[in-house]
C-alpha cells in the first residue's frame, strides 16, 4: 500500500502531465488523497478517468448549456468550490453526464461547507446528496428505518481501495513531468564529485 | 517602548535568510529538551568483527515508544558517494513505530538499505543513510584499538565520524503519513522525528567505533573518550533536493521565522538588564568566537562570509565592552548590530541573544508547526480589485521585475527523472523547461497581477477563475501571505543571480546545523548535534550545549 503522500503527489503529477494547470492538479491530488483517506476508490476512478483519454474531457463548465458532455469532475466540482458564492447558482441545473462522479464529491462537499448549501446529485446510475453539516447520503431513498445485527468494525488501518496495475500506471505516466537527465547534466546539477572518501 | 517585529521585507530577503544560524528554536535543540525525561537504550547490538550487521536503540517514556533500527554494510571506496544517485551507503536507518519484532526486522533489512528502492511501511517513520568519513573512521578505530585517544584536530577539523546524505519523512517510500503522528504531544515540533533518528543516529557512530577497535584488538582497545565524542556531531551533506521545501511550505515558513522574529522582538522589548545577564550573554559571545576557529569551509563565498563575521564579530565586542546598561539595553544592541554589522553577524547576535532568555525563547518552540491544510483553499467571492492590493501590499518586491529579461527567468527548477530530487538548470542551454515546476513563485504572481488588471476591480475572483485556472497555485499564496506575511521569500527563484545554497542554510539553521560549508552554490556540508549531550546524558541537557568550548 502507498502513503496517502505518495498518492496525493503522483496524482497531482499525473493531472499536471494531462494538461491540468499546477492549480488544479494540486486539487486533483487532494480530492483522490481524500477520497483514499475515507476508503472510497478515487485512484482507481481518477486513472479511469485518464485513460479516457482525458483530453476527451470538457474542462468548461457552462451551467446554461443542459447538453454538456464528458464533463470532467475536477473541474465540475471546482467550478461549483469556486462560483457557488453566488446566489444565483442556488437552483437545479442539468447536465448530459459526467465521468466518473465520486471525484468531484469531495470539492462540493468543501463548497456545500464553505457557502453553507447542499448539493442534491441525481441521476441513472448514482445519487448523492451532501449538505454543509458534514452528512453525505450517497442515497436518500435506501435509509432503512431500522438496523439490525449491527457489527461495527473499528480501525486505524487504511485498506487499499486500487490495484497495483493501476498505481503502476499511475506512477509510470508521474514520471512523465521529471525531466532525464544527460551525463552531463547529471554532474553539474549538484555540483558535487561521484565518490565521497575524505 | 512599543518594538516592531522586523518587517517580512527585511527579513525575508534571500541573503538576510542565508546567514541565519542556530538557535534555541533550532529543532534539534527543541528535541532534546522534549524528550531529555525519556529512557534512552541499546537493544540490539549485533555486528560482526568488522562491524557489520544491524542495531535497535529504543526511546521509550510509559507506553510511548520508538526504536531505531541500524543496518551497516560493507562498502567499496569506489562506490561511496554522498549524491542521491548512490545506491549503496556504509549505513542506513529506520526509525519504527514502538519496537519491532524479528520478522520487522527481516523485513527492514530488505528493504532499508535499498532506501529509494526498497519500500517501508506506515509502521515505519523517517528513513535516512549515511557514509563514513574514512579518513576519522579509520583513525578513531586505529588509535583507540592501540589503547590511544584519537588526535582531536584531525577529528574538530571534519567534526563527525559519519554524514548522513539523506533524511525522508512523512510518507515517502510508504512511510507512515504525517497525519498519523500529528496529535502526538511530544512531535509537537517541526521535524522531531527526524531529530531523533540524527540523534540516534549519531550514538551509532560512537558505539560502532568502540565496537570495530575492541574487534580489532580485544586486550588493548580503550573507549572513545566521553568528551571527545560530545565535541563530534553527524554530518550531513544536502543538494537541492532541499530547496524548495521552503518554497513549496509557505505557512509553515512563516512559524518558523514568526516565531525567531517574536524571540527578538520580546527581547528588544525587555526594558531593565541585569549585569548578570550582560555578563552570561558576554560569556556565550566569548566562548562562540573560539569555535568560529572550528568552523572550516574551501567555498569562498563562506569564507567570505565567516572573515567578515569574525571582523564584524570584533568590531562588536569593542562596542560591547563599553556598552552601559540602560533603559533597553538590548534593543540598543541589537540597532547597533543591525545598522553596523552584515546580515551573517546580525543574525549571529539575534541567536545569541536568543540564549540569555530561555524563558521567553523556549516556549515559543512549540508554536512552530501549522497546520498547512487549513489554508489550502482560499476564498473566490474577494474582489479582484482587493487581490490586488493584496499583491500590492505583501509582493510589492515583484510587481516591477522584467520577467521578459534573460536573467530575470535564467533558470527553472524540474524534479530529476534519474534522481528523483528537484534541480535546478539554465532554461536558455538545457532541456526540460516545459516540465517546469512551480516554483517560480515571483514570475507568476507577476503575470497573475498584470492578468488580473484587466479585470474591474469590483469582479469576484472567481470571474476571473471561469476562465483562467493557470495561476491558481499562486492564488493560494497569496492567501496565505495575506495571514502569514512571513511565509514567502522576497526574492526570485528563477534569477541568475540567485545563490541556492542559501536556501538550504536558511532550512539547515532551523534545523540547528553548524559549520555551513558549502561545496558549490547548489551544495553544503554541515554538521549535527556537535558539542550535544551523548546518548547516556540525555537527561542532563540544560540546552547550553551549542555554546560549549569546543576542546
Amino acid at each position: 500500500m502507498h502513503s496517502l503522500y505518495e498518492i496525493e503527489t503522483t496524482v497531482k503529477r499525473v493531472a499536471r502531465h494531462q494538461g491540468l494547470s499546477w492549480g488544479v492538479a494540486e486539487e486533483a491530488g487532494k480530492v483522490v488523497r481524500a477520497l483514499e483517506q475515507s476508503e472510497l476508490p478515487g485512484l482507481e476512478s481518477f486513472n479511469r478517468l485518464i485513460h479516457l483519454p482525458y483530453n476527451k474531457c470538457q474542462t468548461t463548465i457552462d451551467v446554461s448549456n443542459k447538453n454538456q458532455d464528458i464533463l470532467c469532475p475536477i473541474h465540475f466540482g471546482l467550478f461549483f468550490f469556486d462560483q457557488s458564492h453566488k446566489s444565483n447558482l442556488y437552483q437545479a441545473f442539468q447536465f448530459s453526464n459526467i465521468q466518473e462522479p465520486l471525484l468531484a464529491i469531495p470539492l462540493l462537499i468543501k463548497a456545500a461547507q464553505k457557502n453553507l448549501i447542499s448539493f442534491n446529485f441525481t441521476s441513472n446510475e448514482f445519487n448523492f446528496f451532501i449538505s454543509p453539516g458534514n452528512v453525505i447520503l450517497l442515497n436518500k431513498d435506501e435509509i432503512p428505518h431500522q438496523s439490525k445485527n449491527i457489527v461495527l468494525d473499528i480501525s486505524n488501518q487504511r485498506q487499499i481501495q486500487y490495484s497495483e496495475k493501476t498505481w503502476e500506471q499511475l506512477y509510470e505516466l508521474s514520471l512523465e513531468t521529471f525531466v532525464e537527465e544527460s551525463d552531463e547534466k547529471k554532474l553539474s546539477g549538484a555540483g558535487a564529485g561521484l565518490t565521497d572518501n575524505d | 517602548m512599543h518594538i516592531d517585529l522586523r518587517k517580512p521585507e527585511f527579513v525575508m530577503k534571500l541573503d538576510r535568510l542565508g546567514s541565519f544560524h542556530q538557535s534555541k528554536l533550532s529543532f534539534l535543540r527543541s528535541f532534546i529538551r522534549e524528550f531529555k525525561d525519556w529512557a534512552f537504550q541499546t537493544s540490539e547490538f549485533e555486528l560482526n568483527e568488522k562491524g557489520y550487521g544491524h542495531c535497535v536503540y529504543i526511546v521509550n517514556k510509559e507506553d510511548k515508544k520508538y526504536s531505531l533500527v541500524c543496518f551497516s554494510n560493507e562498502l567499496d571506496d569506489s562506490e561511496r558517494s554522498d549524491r542521491v544517485i548512490a545506491t549503496k551507503w556504509d549505513a542506513s536507518f529506520v526509525l519504527f513505530d514502538g519496537i519491532p519484532t524479528k520478522q520487522d526486522i527481516q523485513r527492514l533489512k530488505a528493504n532499508v538499505p535499498l532506501q529509494e528502492q526498497g519500500r517501508v511501511t506506515e509502521k515505519e517513520l523517517c528513513l535516512s543513510r549515511a557514509n563514513k568519513s574514512v579518513r576519522v573512521f579509520e583513525h578513531v578505530v586505529d588509535c583507540l584499538s592501540q589503547g590511544k585517544q584519537p588526535d582531536t584536530k584531525l577529528l574538530y577539523d571534519v567534526g563527525y565520524l559519519y554524514r548522513t546524505t539523506a533524511v525522508y519523512g512523512s510518507g515517502k517510500f510508504g512511510l507512515a503519513d504525517r497525519i498519523k503522528i500529528q496529535d502526538r504531544g511530544e512531535l509537537k515540533g517541526p521535524f522531531r522525528l527526524e531529530m531523533m533518528l540524527v540523534f540516534l543516529a549519531r550514538q551509532f557512530t560512537f558505539d560502532m567505533v568502540n565496537h570495530v577497535a575492541k574487534m580489532r584488538s580485544p586486550k588493548l582497545a580503550v573507549k572513545l573518550n566521553d568528551e571527545i565524542a560530545r565535541n563530534l556531531g553527524i554530518g550531513n551533506s544536502t543538494g537541492l533536493g532541499m530547496a524548495p521545501f521552503i518554497v513549496n511550505h509557505p505557512a509553515l515558513l512563516n512559524q518558523w521565522i514568526l516565531s525567531k522574529e517574536k524571540a527578538l522582538q520580546s527581547i528588544r522589548s525587555i526594558p531593565t538588564t541585569s549585569e548578570q545577564e550582560k555578563e552570561k550573554f558576554q560569556n556565550y559571545l566569548s566562548t562562540i568566537q573560539e569555535n568560529i576557529k572550528f568552523w572550516k569551509t574551501d567555498s569562498d563565498y563562506q569564507i567570505k562570509k565567516n572573515s567578515q563575521l569574525i571582523e564584524d564579530l570584533e568590531n562588536f565586542q569593542k562596542y560591547f565592552s563599553n556598552l552601559k546598561l540602560e533603559k533597553f539595553f538590548w534593543n540598543n544592541t541589537y540597532e547597533w548590530v543591525e545598522k553596523n554589522t552584515q546580515a551573517e553577524c546580525c543574525e549571529f547576535i539575534v541567536s545569541l541573544l536568543m540564549e540569555v532568555y530561555p524563558d521567553i525563547v523556549e516556549p515559543l518552540s512549540y508554536e512552530m508547526s501549522i497546520n498547512e491544510e487549513d489554508f489550502f483553499d482560499f476564498d473566490s467571492s474577494r474582489s479582484i480589485g482587493d487581490i490586488c492590493a493584496l499583491i500590492e501590499k505583501r509582493y510589492a518586491w515583484l510587481i516591477d521585475i522584467d520577467f521578459e529579461k534573460k536573467n530575470n527567468i535564467f533558470n527553472f527548477w524540474y524534479y530529476s527523472k534519474n534522481k528523483q530530487e528537484p534541480r535546478m538548470s539554465d532554461r536558455f542551454s538545457e532541456d526540460g523547461a516545459e516540465r517546469e515546476l512551480p516554483l517560480a513563485i515571483a514570475r507568476d504572481i507577476n503575470k497573475l497581477y498584470l492578468e488580473l488588471k484587466n479585470y474591474a476591480e469590483s469582479e469576484p475572483l472567481s470571474s476571473y477563475l471561469l476562465k483562467n485556472q493557470e495561476y491558481r497555485h499562486v492564488l493560494r499564496r497569496i492567501f496565505i501571505c495575506e495571514k502569514l506575511p512571513y511565509s514567502e521569500i522576497q526574492d526570485n527563484t528563477i534569477s541568475k543571480s540567485l545563490i541556492p545554497v542559501d536556501m538550504l542554510r536558511l532550512k539547515l539553521s532551523f534545523f540547528g546545523a553548524t559549520r555551513f560549508d558549502p561545496r558549490s552554490d547548489r551544495w553544503v556540508r554541515i554538521t549535527m548535534y556537535q558539542g550535544a549531550p551523548l546518548m547516556k546524558e540525555i537527561h542532563q541537557s540544560d540546552d547550553t550545549w551549542s555554546y560549549k568550548k569546543i576542546a
